[in-house]
């Protein structure tokens, strides 16, 4: 009894103790803060890398891609464990807008759009299909403008006229409608265009992305109808940093040059067996969509048109030699989603051994380069295909906590300096406490539950505020922006997620706060042990 | 003296300065009896404060043995720890000294040693709180407190009951302590010069109270280099570098 009695009091009496808190409170926040960011920043990069990629991926290493891939697909389709298998090609390319003087370097992706939507998050991550549901494809089309009509546009009387406003067209209009009715608007859909500038004027409802001709409130007599206009093409979905700029603040600034069915070409290289680079092809797509994974390297290089098409303009279509016989087509992946509940690591064996069996099937006829296109395929899972992304990241995760827990032992150092000083303040209440029959044992454990004590507020307290800390992490960082913009610390507009992650797991908050509260008790077992073995005569004495 | 209550044998203690080794006591013997006031004289430095210590098994000696009820204190010579450890709370004799501290003895020092954060209250209710274990004092915590209001009424410091020892005089102090050495009925009360840090009224004071309570039958072994003091004893022990001598 008199052992916790002791502790509280010397707790509330010795403002010393304070210290030693403030430490263990510093180090616990300290940690946290660290491990909690670090853990936010693997685990959002895990979402949005896992948001491209099926469960499972076969991929080959070659340029020229694998053959088969569709006998594959038709098969595990029937495979219980399989929901969705989807070809993908991948190359490399320029891309160049109709209006516009600059040429990028991109990454092309062919893929099947529906296909893909069943597969992974893709759909998700696509602007105006969620602005305008349904009409996102890479089918021919056409540019939508907006024009007047007399039907549907808002009138302003002014003293300079009557303004008439700018309406989407009628299909585009109606799937809008749609998609407010489901309130999937984003903040920085607006951001930016001149007609949006135009209809905040007016206090009436903007209208999300860029659309051509959209300019301005019409106070002429000329008054072009909304529809559609120029050669039909095919459409191709563009990474959001490619037609958009990233502000500061994370949100973006679409580019009024760059409006929605905008012609975009895009050049490609044609690889021959003999790895020679083909006649460059140029082709022009129409720009249907702009896509989001909230990684920059993604966003700002990938560009996604149809699987048949790419396949076509690259050679990678089925054919026939000059003698006559069959080509098989190719691609350069399939993406997998495996049922729930399903190993994916060990189905991705099962079928890299399945497919490899392909190449001795007699029903295929393979020459030898596609069979050793075929056996140079691998099978892996999403997480095995990122680990070059994500496991640098985990180990580095480790290596700061690790290194912000060593840095913590300062802490318990400081603990064993501040007790071992209140041991040698307290040494003639040591002696009276043993002169009236305190034991060792229950001496040394008043230091002991003095460091528990020190561990244990401190350690509430540091998780308490280490977890404001983290979940008010941006709201900080947005505060310290607007006391002095030089103190930005995490650069929307250079990383690859839109906010510092700010999630704060429980188990992980338990187990630093007991990390704190051992390394407080470890403190101050050297303190406890000497008080503990004082002579209660010599403490008697001391002065 | 016959069946005496506590019994000391040929106590020696040496104290080790550096690689110099101090003989405080050479043998000293003596017998207390139940209900006697004994007091102990001897000039500074003569080991009267050693032979307390021993007496009350604050420490350990070198040789000799003390007992008390016919039960030794001293673990055997060869098996004596002089500087107590951590773990030695757990051997038999540590143990049984710290029974004897908790149950059997009362300290009164010189210069009080009362513990600045505790209450008078507190101060004195710290003894039982030692005693009790932790279990039990929800159950006993009303009995002491009466127990410890009455002993401080005792000693005079009602008023005092809230106050912290560096808000009170000396006198007062030494009668705190004098309160924290009684509340556990202690069988014998070791006093170590009760009187030295006082003035004489403050003093004169103590020693009235000791005396009061030698007369309600309380065992009290005293020692002081004042021979006024120990008149109010009924027996005085002198005490020359380290050998008793009896009066």
């Amino acid at each position: 009894m008199y052992k916790i009695f002791l502790t509280i009091r010397y707790l509330r009496k010795r403002r010393i103790a304070y210290f030693a808190i403030g430490a263990v409170t510093l180090c616990t926040a300290m940690v946290l803060i660290v491990s909690s960011v670090m853990g936010g920043f693997l685990d959002k990069l895990k979402l949005k890398a896992r948001g491209l990629l099926g469960d499972v991926i076969v991929r080959g290493d070659s340029a020229r891609g694998f053959p088969l891939y569709q006998e594959l697909i038709d098969e595990i389709k029937q495979w219980p464990e399989i929901v969705e298998a989807t070809p993908v090609i991948v190359t490399y390319g320029m891309m160049k807008f109709e209006d516009s003087p600059s040429v990028q370097t991109v990454i092309v992706s062919g893929i099947k759009l529906e296909e893909t939507y069943r597969v992974n998050a893709f759909k998700s991550g696509l602007f105006y299909e969620q602005h305008y549901p349904g009409t996102t494809t890479f089918a021919p089309q056409q540019q939508p403008v907006v024009g007047f009509d007399d039907q549907r546009s808002a009138r302003k009387e002014t003293p300079e006229g009557t303004i008439i406003l700018p309406v989407l067209p009628l299909s585009l209009a109606d799937a809008l409608a749609k998609s407010r009715a489901a309130d999937t608007n984003e903040d920085d859909v607006y951001a930016g265009t001149r007609l949006n500038e135009a209809l905040a004027e007016y206090n009436l409802p903007l209208i999300p992305g860029v659309f051509a001709r959209g300019s301005a409130p019409e106070l002429s007599n000329e008054r072009p109808r909304p529809g559609f206009e120029g050669e039909p093409r095919d459409g191709a979905i563009i990474g959001r940093d490619l037609v958009a700029k990233r502000l500061r603040d994370g949100s973006y600034r679409r580019y009024d040059l760059l409006p929605r069915g905008c012609v975009v070409t895009l050049t490609l290289l044609p690889i021959s067996d003999a790895a020679n680079v083909d006649t460059p092809i140029k082709y022009p797509f129409r720009y249907a969509d702009d896509s989001r994974t909230g990684i920059y390297e993604i966003d700002s290089q990938q560009v996604y048109v149809a699987f048949e098409v790419l396949q076509k303009l690259l050679q990678m279509d089925a054919g026939e030699t000059i003698d006559g016989d069959p080509i098989p087509a190719r691609a350069s992946q399939i993406q997998i989603k495996v049922a729930a509940g399903v190993d994916a690591t060990a189905l991705a064996r099962r079928l890299e051994r399945h497919f490899h069996l392909y190449r001795n099937d007699e029903r295929f006829n393979l020459t030898f380069d596609e069979k050793l296109l075929l056996e140079r395929t691998e099978v892996v899972t999403w997480e095995e295909s990122q680990a070059h992304y994500i496991k640098p990241v985990e180990k580095e995760r480790q290596l700061v906590t690790i290194l912000f827990g060593t840095i913590s032992l300062v802490a318990a150092v400081l603990v064993l300096c501040i007790l071992y000083m209140i041991v040698l303040q307290k040494t003639r209440d040591i002696g009276i406490v043993k002169s009236i029959g305190g034991s060792s044992a229950g001496v040394a454990s008043i230091f002991m539950l003095y460091g528990v004590a020190i561990g244990v507020v401190g350690s509430i307290s540091g998780s308490v505020l280490g977890t404001l800390f983290v979940v008010y992490i941006n709201d900080i960082q947005d505060l310290l922006v607007w006391l002095n913009p030089a103190w930005q610390v995490w650069d929307r507009s250079v990383y690859s997620f839109d906010e510092i992650p700010n999630t704060v797991r429980p188990i992980e908050v338990a187990f630093i706060a007991v990390g704190g509260i051992f390394m407080a008790t470890m403190g101050s077992m050297t303190a406890a042990w000497r008080a503990g073995s004082m002579h209660p005569v010599e403490a008697l004495r001391y002065e | 003296m016959s069946n005496p209550l506590m019994e000391a044998v040929d106590l020696r203690k040496t104290y080790r300065m550096g690689r110099v080794g101090v003989e405080v006591l050479r043998g000293c013997s003596l017998a207390i009896g139940s209900g006697e006031f004994l007091a102990i004289m001897g000039k500074s430095g003569s080991g009267k404060s050693t032979l307390l210590h021993l007496l009350g098994a604050l420490d350990v000696p070198n040789q000799g043995q003390v007992t008390f009820h016919d039960k030794p204190i001293y673990a055997p010579p060869t098996q004596r720890r002089f500087r107590p450890g951590v773990l030695d709370t757990f051997s038999f004799w540590e143990q049984s000294r710290i029974r004897l501290r908790r149950h059997a003895f009362g300290f009164v020092f010189q210069f009080y040693h009362l513990l600045p954060e505790l209450t008078v209250l507190e101060n004195v209710l710290l003894t039982r709180m030692i005693g009790t274990p932790w279990l039990r004092w929800g159950s006993r915590r009303k009995k002491y407190d009466e127990r410890a209001r009455s002993i401080i009424e005792r000693v005079g410091l009602t008023a005092r009951i809230k106050h912290r020892p560096n808000e009170l005089s000396g006198g007062e102090r030494q009668r705190v302590a004098i309160a924290r050495a009684l509340i556990h009925d202690p069988q014998i009360l070791f006093a170590d010069e009760p009187t030295g840090n006082l003035d004489e009224d403050s003093g004169g004071r103590i020693l009235e109270l000791l005396t009061g309570l030698h007369g309600e039958g309380q065992t009290i072994v005293m020692v002081t280099h004042d021979a006024s003091v120990a008149r109010a004893a009924d027996r005085t022990l002198h005490l020359d570098r380290g050998v008793l001598a009896t009066n």
